[in-house]
């Protein structure tokens, strides 16, 4: 690969090679140990149909660069909306004074294109406003189709959202890396009325892929999503709480891998002894059962990246492997502190952040349960179908869990709904006490962001898992 | 007001009238710019010692066009004098392949701030921001730092941070609407973690913020996050049932938000809310008073207009009891066929008040729980959810178990759970204790009667 395979991006930010060099060295000048570029151009685009229009819709255009030095585990950063060299000047200024004034090198480095690990981003056709009028059309159309497939509809939003994000990293070690990144999400959101009474559903299907992912089947598939258990919603009631079995459904409930185990592997809360699993490695956290994986390498996911955002290639990383905990998910930073290679999860919202260590698509891979025998297994227990949020205290590992549909097992069968309540417990012991994997991996591919300070987009998956001794909030 | 760095030059402002001509060069009818600037710099600390150092400033230009009876909304942060007009020209040809729709308007002008030209208006700026350089947010941050004091009672990390920022906004609108708000922040945050009695690890946070670096309250963060994570040492499981609850005026929020949330149009109008035709219904007890403060001055979260530039006005959000105001914009407010008022709530502030029936001597912590004799004393909210829909909730607590309005014990995996108009039905008290650093004035609250699951 060479230089001139990148100089779209390079124009695109004005840069020359040699300017990035003199940027990367006034960042070292006062002695930091590393030094990264991050230039971003973002152009996202929405249309909104409410009330049965399309009658909302817009652009907007993000565009800037960041700077970070390094020096040991201290992290200087700066960014600037514009890569006019006076602005990036003042950016690499104030960045490199994590580093204290001492003494740096201006050495002069060996520039390195490097090629992605693969193209996980599969477009066939671009995103474009000219092509509005049929995206219009099929929003519209979902929302005849939820209409006809249920009375009781009374709202309906569809929201479209498409981004196009061409990053171009450049770093001290002289490794110039060049990503395009598309990003869409079709969501709708749909209320109901019954009686009297509401009940709403929210529904998404998102990928890293081309306008190819509006098809007829998706949008047949969302409309049949937004009202698939809406009668068991209507009925559903908070059952009795107390401790007891969870089973969790295949799919979107793998939400609470990636709240409660998940963030805990991250190795920023390792580095500084946060995390529950900070003295754990090499050691056996579960059953022998459970893998868990980190894959940055899904063709189309969400959480997908040919590059991470400190130019690291897309990787797949087992946290757990046959019940041993195997690696943590390190960007540069943790990975030098821990003297292991970066796994590419150094991933940031923008140009405006940082690079943290953050999840990709987290997923528990299959067992070899069959997901009627676990059910068939459980004497009294819950059935969670979709969780609606969650959240944890990764020190503690203590996790929360809102049920937004479900069912109660009842000498090994599902009975009646419910909805409303709580899953409360502790990861890592929720972890021990998974007694059974079921055979059916399923990875969502709802709208999933995560928040660690910055927005991320990914993804999750699990297969039907047995959880023994939740603790489940409901009523008296 | 003095020029800053990090405030909207002139020649910037310019820029967003600029914008509002070529909008209607372009063929705009109508339009309204909004540009945002802001500089925040802050300086984290690792046990002690400088960890982190970052520099942010933003500019955004966001534009809305009224064209040919269609909406639509944009922004770039490449704020060019020479781009400007390829972008407003893109932006007008995209509101043209919108459907029109004739709810879409300007607000009145009678109904726009008026007072609000300089910025400063509410005393939100602190002229000690300009005199703030790199080597004093240092020394600020590694003053504040007590690791020293508590390593050696089992404090595995302190995770400091210290930022000082300016905001400044203004809208225009071509009904000549012209408003700016400049504020100044400084904050201090620290994490503490600790090593638990039986090896667990165990945080605590505490924060403060002000408009003023004189007002910022940085000594005793790290103490009172060391003593709130070592406080929760030892949980103990409590049994589920009925409990009386209070909730501290730091996670307070949390129960009020849903409520406020739901007194908005677009939840309103999409009948995706558990207020509906709550408007002047006595739905809380006669002691539950909430206002809207935007305009007071020199304090936290103030604001003299929303984001359509409405003038934000002190009134009664629910007075006595009685629901008295929804937060309708000028869309919402021709889609619904009601009186427009504001975007949303600024300030709000929910008023000192108790049952009467019971006795309470003082309206802080102290009191209320001596008031309430014995409950959950909600200390931190982890997780939950609640139905925008019904008002259903089920939130994850974490606290302490009180009798005789005394801490007992910490408790684990809590669950509260019930419905928000119920349970602010069932609200005993209300107290005067609200944090100052914080823009939503809720203080410890006590209610009766409140589910829990262990």
């Amino acid at each position: 690969m060479m230089i001139e395979d990148y100089k779209g991006y390079l124009d695109m930010f004005g840069m020359t090679v040699s300017r990035m060099e003199d940027l990367t060295s006034l960042g070292l000048r006062r002695g930091g140990s590393y030094c990264d570029l991050y230039f971003e151009n973002s152009v996202y685009d929405n249309l909104l149909l409410r009330d049965g229009e399309v009658s909302s819709g817009g652009f907007h255009i993000d565009y800037g660069a960041g700077i970070r030095v390094l020096d040991s585990d201290r992290t200087g950063y700066a960014y600037s909306e514009s890569t006019d060299p006076d602005e990036m000047v003042k950016a690499a200024q104030a960045a490199a004074m994590v580093a204290g004034g001492k003494t740096g090198c201006e050495k002069r480095i060996n520039v390195t294109p490097v090629p992605p690990a693969g193209t996980f981003y599969p477009v066939k056709d671009d995103w474009t406003m000219e092509h509005a009028s049929e995206y219009v059309r099929l929003m519209k159309n979902l929302e005849e189709r939820i209409r006809q497939k249920d009375s009781r509809v009374a709202k309906v939003i569809v929201s479209l959202v498409w981004s196009k994000s061409d990053i171009m990293m450049f770093n001290s070690l002289g490794e110039l890396t060049c990503d395009t990144r598309p990003l869409a999400s079709l969501s709708v959101s749909t209320v109901f009325t019954q009686n009297g009474r509401i009940e709403n559903s929210n529904v998404s299907l998102s990928h890293r892929a081309g306008s190819e992912m509006l098809t007829e089947e998706a949008v047949e598939s969302i409309a049949a999503r937004t009202v698939k258990g809406l009668d068991d919603k209507f009925e559903a009631v908070r059952p009795k709480g107390g401790r007891m079995s969870v089973v969790m459904a295949a799919g979107a409930s793998g939400i609470l891998l990636h709240e409660a185990m998940g963030h805990a592997f991250e190795a920023d809360f390792n580095r500084k002894g946060q995390s529950i699993f900070s003295d754990k490695m090499g050691r056996r956290i579960c059953s022998e059962k459970i893998s868990i994986v980190d894959d940055g390498t899904i063709p189309g996911n969400r959480g997908a990246v040919n590059f991470d955002d400190e130019g690291v290639k897309g990787q797949k990383t087992w946290m757990v492997r046959d019940g041993v905990l195997t690696s943590f998910l390190h960007d540069r930073i943790s990975a030098k502190h821990y003297g292991v290679a970066p796994t590419g999860n150094g991933r940031r919202e923008s140009f405006r952040y940082e690079p943290l260590p953050r999840m990709r698509a987290t997923y528990m891979e299959s067992g070899d349960a069959a997901p009627g025998d676990i059910i068939a297994s459980v004497k009294q227990g819950i059935y969670v179908e979709e969780f609606a949020n969650g959240q944890v205290m990764i020190g503690e590992g203590d996790f929360t869990f809102y049920v937004k549909s479900g069912h109660l097992i009842e000498n090994g069968r599902l009975t009646a709904p419910v909805k409303d309540v709580n899953i409360i417990g502790n990861g890592p012991e929720a972890l021990k006490d998974i007694v059974a994997v079921g055979n059916d991996l399923k990875i969502d591919d709802g709208a999933w962001t995560c928040g660690k300070g910055q927005s991320c987009s990914v993804s999750q998956g699990i297969p039907t898992v047995l959880v023994n001794n939740l603790t489940v909030g409901g009523g008296e | 007001m003095e020029d800053m760095t990090g405030m909207l030059t002139p020649k910037e402002r310019d820029l967003a009238c600029e914008a509002l001509d070529i909008a209607l060069s372009l063929g705009a009818d109508k339009a309204r710019v909004t540009l945002n600037k802001s500089l925040m710099d802050l300086y984290g600390t690792l046990d002690g010692e400088l960890d982190k150092v970052s520099h942010c400033l933003d500019r955004s230009l966001g534009v809305s066009l009224f064209v040919d009876g269609r909406f639509g909304t944009f922004s770039t942060n490449r704020l060019d004098r020479t781009q400007l007009r390829s972008f407003l020209k893109e932006s007008t040809e995209v509101v043209r392949m919108l459907a029109p729709d004739p709810c879409r308007d300007l607000p009145d002008p009678s109904r726009t701030e008026k007072g609000a030209t300089a910025g400063d208006e509410l005393g939100l700026v602190d002229p000690e921001y300009s005199r703030m350089t790199p080597d004093r947010r240092l020394s600020l941050a590694l003053e504040a730092s007590v690791t020293g004091k508590y390593r050696s009672e089992g404090l595995i990390s302190e995770e400091g941070e210290l930022s000082d920022s300016v905001f400044d906004t203004m809208i225009v609108d071509t009904n000549g609407l012209n408003c700016r708000h400049t504020e100044t922040s400084f904050e201090y945050g620290v994490e503490m973690t600790v090593l638990g009695t039986e090896g667990e690890k165990i945080s605590g946070y505490w924060w403060d913020a002000a408009p003023r670096l004189d007002d910022l309250k940085i000594k005793g963060c790290g103490d009172i996050a060391f003593r709130r994570a070592t406080a929760r040492f030892n949980p103990r499981t409590v049994p589920s049932g009925r409990y009386s609850m209070v909730v501290d005026n730091e996670c307070s929020t949390k129960l009020v938000t849903p409520l406020l949330n739901a007194l908005g149009a677009y939840s309103l109008q999409q009948k995706n809310s558990f207020m509906m035709d709550s408007l002047d219904k006595k739905l809380f007890p006669d002691w539950m008073t909430i206002e809207d403060r935007p305009r007071s001055v020199g304090e936290t979260g103030g604001r003299l207009f929303d984001s359509e530039g409405v003038a934000a006005l002190q009134v009664p959000v629910i007075e006595r009891g009685v629901v008295k105001e929804y937060f309708v914009n000028t869309y919402m407010a021709a889609k619904m066929g009601i009186a427009p008022t504001v975007e949303d709530v600024t300030r709000p502030a929910l008023l000192p008040g108790h049952d009467p029936s019971s006795q309470l001597k003082s309206y802080d912590m102290e009191g209320i729980l001596e008031m309430m004799g014995d409950g959950i004393l909600v200390t931190g909210f982890n997780g939950g959810n609640s139905n925008t829909a019904t008002g259903d909730f089920s939130f994850g607590v974490e606290g302490f178990l009180f009798k005789d309005g005394k801490i007992v014990h910490p408790v684990r995996e809590m669950l509260v759970t019930g419905n928000l108009l119920t349970l602010w039905n069932n609200l005993a008290a209300s107290g005067d204790d609200y944090r100052l650093c914080k823009s939503k004035l809720i203080p410890t609250l006590a209610f009766r009667n409140v589910d829990f699951s262990a």
